[in-house]
């Protein structure tokens, strides 16, 4: 019973990151794709740590995976800002209203990711109400008027946009297990409001807060279709840099390196996050 | 997710050994059914001509009229970069009849092998293509290539605003300078195309614009980094409307895209007009020209297709629609008077001289240029 | 006094902002005006436009071909591994199946588009499509129909032994029934996902064969018309029917819970 889909995984997801890894130890071929691994002629051809010299080389690609981590890093915080509140009105309202309460934020989901982007484009046009009212209001303080489309801005409202149910379900899935039990006797131990949060209930919810970030920020940092969209000039993650090696540049071998190095990015901070989790556990 | 993937689970015992198997027979059929399925998919009508084109690239009344001649039916993909069509080459694309690709794509195309050469037989009108578009570096002798259009990368402005703030638009300095741009802050767009940018900025620094020194490249770029604060962003298409609506009021754009801008904001009585001009120091010219992929099952209908195309009539078709460059002598009567006297459409001998066509890249150098371009976007 | 105002209005303002953006790429597909900046008035004109779009109709055409035939072998092959997980607890095929959907999509898209180009020499379209969508929903069938083992009792498939069914019986008569809501929810979450997915598609697909997704990413680069709007809205419908049906289902799917 396990043999069709193991057979099917090996063939379509173990054997291609395989073959990632090996293209990245080729030359580019002249035109596009793979240079040969065995020629006769002068061709390049064969194996090669090429890429991993031009990636180390230059600082410029590390600083591309920095700025990537940080936008996936303000990303998962504004997430994380805006699905706490929610999270929380749901798993302390009635175990009726619950479940409506949740599907209203998987609602959204419902529509292709690429609309919700463009809905964004809409917005933050220069045209529509709202960037006339954001300038309206830089003008009574005698500002400059702001581009809001096509700017670092509008991705990183695209990014929060696009990701926040994925931060709002784990949050609410742990918050729901909490026992009110527990606040009512640090109330009658005389915590306030404030002290009943940040010393039961936020500690508690650590490892949801854990999940969720996992699940927005892991996406956020491979994306580039937000920034291709949404934004402007100084706009390129990861991921834009990836797909301009496959289907620009044509340097297939460069690309792969990137890919490998995007992995294990995400494999480190997979693991970073799993241990702090422990940690987190272990205090609450 | 997580949740399951972290749930602990208690092994079931030996169930159903039979179960499993016949689930994989199951599975068997089912995926040959799909095989089965999925082969007929492709399956086409037998007379198609396959057409691998720039996106607006053709009007639809000439399709349809070439439907009609040749009893056949015309299925056209799009794109919208010499860079995308040759990626997209290299990763197996195939079935393409008749391609038209830029001057240094088709060289690659051509290196590559990867074309059928013309039976000029069948080509009797080729001798109306004007001589200054024949016989190219990219295709001695024409080989392969028949002129289709071309197009050329200039500066585009709102004439009312450019007026305005008494900018010269004569020269790329206006695009590059800062105490020119600090009057345009975020009303610049330029093309989203490395090559074409870095040859705006070479010819602008009095290089070729198929310059490879690297020390010229990296003056290039810091040239451009420099004036990137006061551009709005990098655009591929979306600046015509942008021009056409009044947010940019400058662009470095294709004079093909200019042309759609001035013509909508005519349409939309907006009250001013959008102008292209050939900066002094030079200009890209693209010549795009009509080859056959070897890949295509029907050369005989992309010859049909090449010889209609030669025709003059239809080949004004294009250039009444778009606006686009045309090296077909027998088209000129055809073209609206507009746009036969305008010099970003059919520039004259002087400017002929400073129009360069871009070359192709090889591997080193497509590496060289992306980094460069990450500083850019970076920067 | 737990669920305070401050609480309510924080709530209320992301549901805005979660639903406002939504509404407004419908009211615009309503909007007689080329441009998405003001009101002008009702117009149904960009629908018009929209069926009589040939490429548009092409495009949606493939999408769903492409959406039954990746849902159809993902929910055989999730189901049997889903099953196949949660009784003999294997770690491998459990890792094979998630990771795919765990790690950024860009990586199995590019992936996919060497393994297909380099090693099978494929030519990118339909089947490669198919192919890379099958590879993704895998893993979310398996989970839901591993959740749904996991919430059963064992002791059922072991009285249906004791009574003397064989295992192909007790697969056809218990087994099979009781998963049968989290397979079909799992069909239709694949269903979903492949008709929604664009970035892998956007490696895979090479240029004859347009998706939905990928069409509306090229007008939304190249020319933006409500038209876009409207295809939106006709997709957005589709897919939120799709997810209420799921969820009719298993109604863990939209708890949060897979």
């Amino acid at each position: 019973m396990s043999g069709p889909p193991f057979v099917f995984l090996l063939l379509f997801f173990v054997a291609p990151s395989v073959i990632m890894v090996l293209a990245s130890f080729r030359y580019p071929g002249e035109f596009g794709g793979l240079a040969p691994l065995f020629a006769d002629t002068q061709t390049l051809h064969g194996l090669t740590v090429e890429t991993y010299e031009f990636f180390f080389s230059d600082i410029i690609y590390g600083y591309v995976f920095l700025k990537s981590i940080f936008v996936a890093l303000a990303t998962t915080l504004i997430c994380l800002l805006l699905a706490y509140p929610l999270a929380l009105l749901i798993a302390r309202s009635p175990k009726k209203s619950r479940d409506l309460m949740v599907l209203l934020v998987v609602l959204p989901f419902a529509s292709n990711f690429l609309v919700r982007v463009y809905a964004w484009m809409i917005i933050l046009g220069p045209q529509a109400a709202f960037s006339q009212a954001v300038n309206g209001v830089l003008a009574l303080f005698g500002m400059e008027p702001v581009h809001l489309l096509f700017s670092p801005f509008a991705v990183l409202v695209g990014m929060v946009y696009v990701h926040l149910p994925f931060m709002v379900l784990p949050l609410y899935t742990n918050l729901e297990k909490h026992d009110p039990a527990l606040l009512d006797a640090a109330q009658d131990l005389g915590a306030n409001v404030w002290h009943r949060f940040w010393r039961v209930t936020f500690p508690l919810s650590l490892p949801g807060i854990f999940s969720g970030s996992a699940l927005v920020f892991i996406p956020v940092l491979g994306m580039f279709a937000i920034p291709d969209i949404l934004g402007g000039t100084g706009d390129m993650l990861i991921g834009n840099l990836i797909k301009e090696q496959f289907l620009g540049t044509r340097d297939w071998p460069f690309g792969s390196t990137l890919s490998i190095m995007l992995t294990v990015t995400v494999l480190l901070i997979v693991w970073l996050t799993t241990r702090l989790a422990g940690r987190g556990r272990h205090y609450a | 997710m997580k949740d399951i993937c972290h749930r602990e689970h208690r092994v079931h015992r030996e169930c159903s050994r039979a179960a499993g198997s016949s689930g994989f027979l199951c599975d068997l059929c089912a995926l040959c059914g799909l095989w089965f399925v999925l082969s007929f998919v492709p399956a086409q009508a037998t007379d198609t001509l396959h057409l691998y084109n720039w996106n607006n690239y053709i009007s639809d009344a000439t399709v349809a009229r070439f439907e009609v001649e040749c009893n056949c039916r015309v299925v056209q993909d799009y794109y919208s970069d010499n860079e995308e069509m040759l990626a997209k080459l290299a990763a197996g694309a195939s079935g393409y009849d008749l391609i038209v690709p830029t001057g240094n794509a088709m060289e690659s195309l051509i290196r590559q092998r990867a074309l059928r050469p013309l039976d000029k037989s069948l080509l009797p009108k080729l001798g109306s293509i004007e001589p200054a578009y024949m016989n190219t570096v990219f295709d001695p002798g024409n080989r392969y290539s028949v002129p289709y259009a071309y197009t050329l990368t200039l500066i585009g402005y709102n004439d009312a605003k450019m007026r305005e703030l008494q900018l010269p638009v004569d020269s790329w300095a206006v695009i590059f300078e800062p105490h020119y741009l600090e009057k345009l802050k975020g009303r610049v767009t330029v093309l989203d195309s490395q090559r074409e940018l870095l040859a705006a900025a070479l010819k602008y620094l009095g290089y070729s614009a198929n310059d490879t020194n690297e020390e010229h490249w990296k003056q290039a770029r810091d040239l451009i980094i420099r004036a990137k604060p006061y551009w709005a962003a990098f655009n591929a298409s979306s600046y015509i409307k942008e021009l056409t609506v009044g947010n940019i009021w400058l662009v470095l754009g294709y004079s093909n895209d200019i042309f759609q801008a001035d013509l909508d904001a005519q349409k939309a009585q907006r009250g001013f007009r959008i102008l292209a001009s050939i900066p002094k120091e030079g200009a890209v010219l693209a010549l795009d020209s009509m080859v056959l992929h070897k890949s295509g099952p029907r050369p005989d209908l992309a010859h049909r297709f090449i010889d209609f195309m030669l025709d003059g009539r239809n080949s004004s078709e294009l250039t009444n629609l778009i606006g686009s460059g045309n090296p077909n002598r027998a088209a000129r009567q055809y073209i609206q008077p507009e746009i036969a006297q305008s010099p970003a459409v059919f520039p004259d001998k002087a400017q002929q001289v400073r129009l360069e066509m871009l070359r192709d890249l090889d591997r080193h150098q497509r590496r060289v240029l992306s980094r460069i371009w990450t500083e850019i976007k970076l920067k | 006094m737990r669920r305070g105002p401050w609480l309510w209005a924080a709530a209320l303002a992301v549901y805005a902002f979660l639903y406002l953006p939504l509404a407004i790429v419908v009211v615009y597909s309503f909007n007689d005006s080329r441009l998405n900046a003001e009101w002008v008035g009702f117009t149904l004109h960009w629908y018009d436009v929209l069926i009589h779009d040939e490429e548009m109709l092409l495009a949606a055409g493939n999408s769903l071909f492409i959406a039954f035939v990746s849902a159809f072998v993902a929910t055989l092959l999730g189901t049997m591994a889903g099953m196949a997980i949660h009784r003999y607890d294997l770690k491998l095929l459990n890792f094979m199946a998630l990771t795919p959907v765990a790690m950024p999509e860009i990586l199995l898209g590019v992936s996919l588009l060497l393994f297909f180009i380099q090693v099978l020499n494929l030519t990118l379209g339909m089947l490669s499509i198919v192919l890379a969508h099958i590879t993704f929903s895998i893993g979310f069938v398996a989970v839901i129909v591993r959740a749904r083992l996991a919430g059963m009792d064992d002791s059922l498939f072991e009285a249906a032994r004791d009574l003397g069914a064989s295992p192909w019986e007790t697969f056809r008569y218990v087994t099979f029934p009781l998963i049968l809501p989290a397979v079909i929810a799992g069909g239709l979450m694949a269903f979903t996902l492949s008709i929604d997915d664009f970035v892998i598609t956007f490696f895979t697909a090479g240029v004859g064969v347009q998706t939905l997704p990928l069409r509306i990413y090229s007008m939304i680069k190249i020319a933006v018309t409500p038209e876009v709007n409207a295809v939106s809205t006709l997709l957005m419908l589709l897919t939120l029917s799709m997810i209420v049906l799921a969820s009719r289902f298993a109604p863990d799917v939209l708890k949060g819970k897979t």
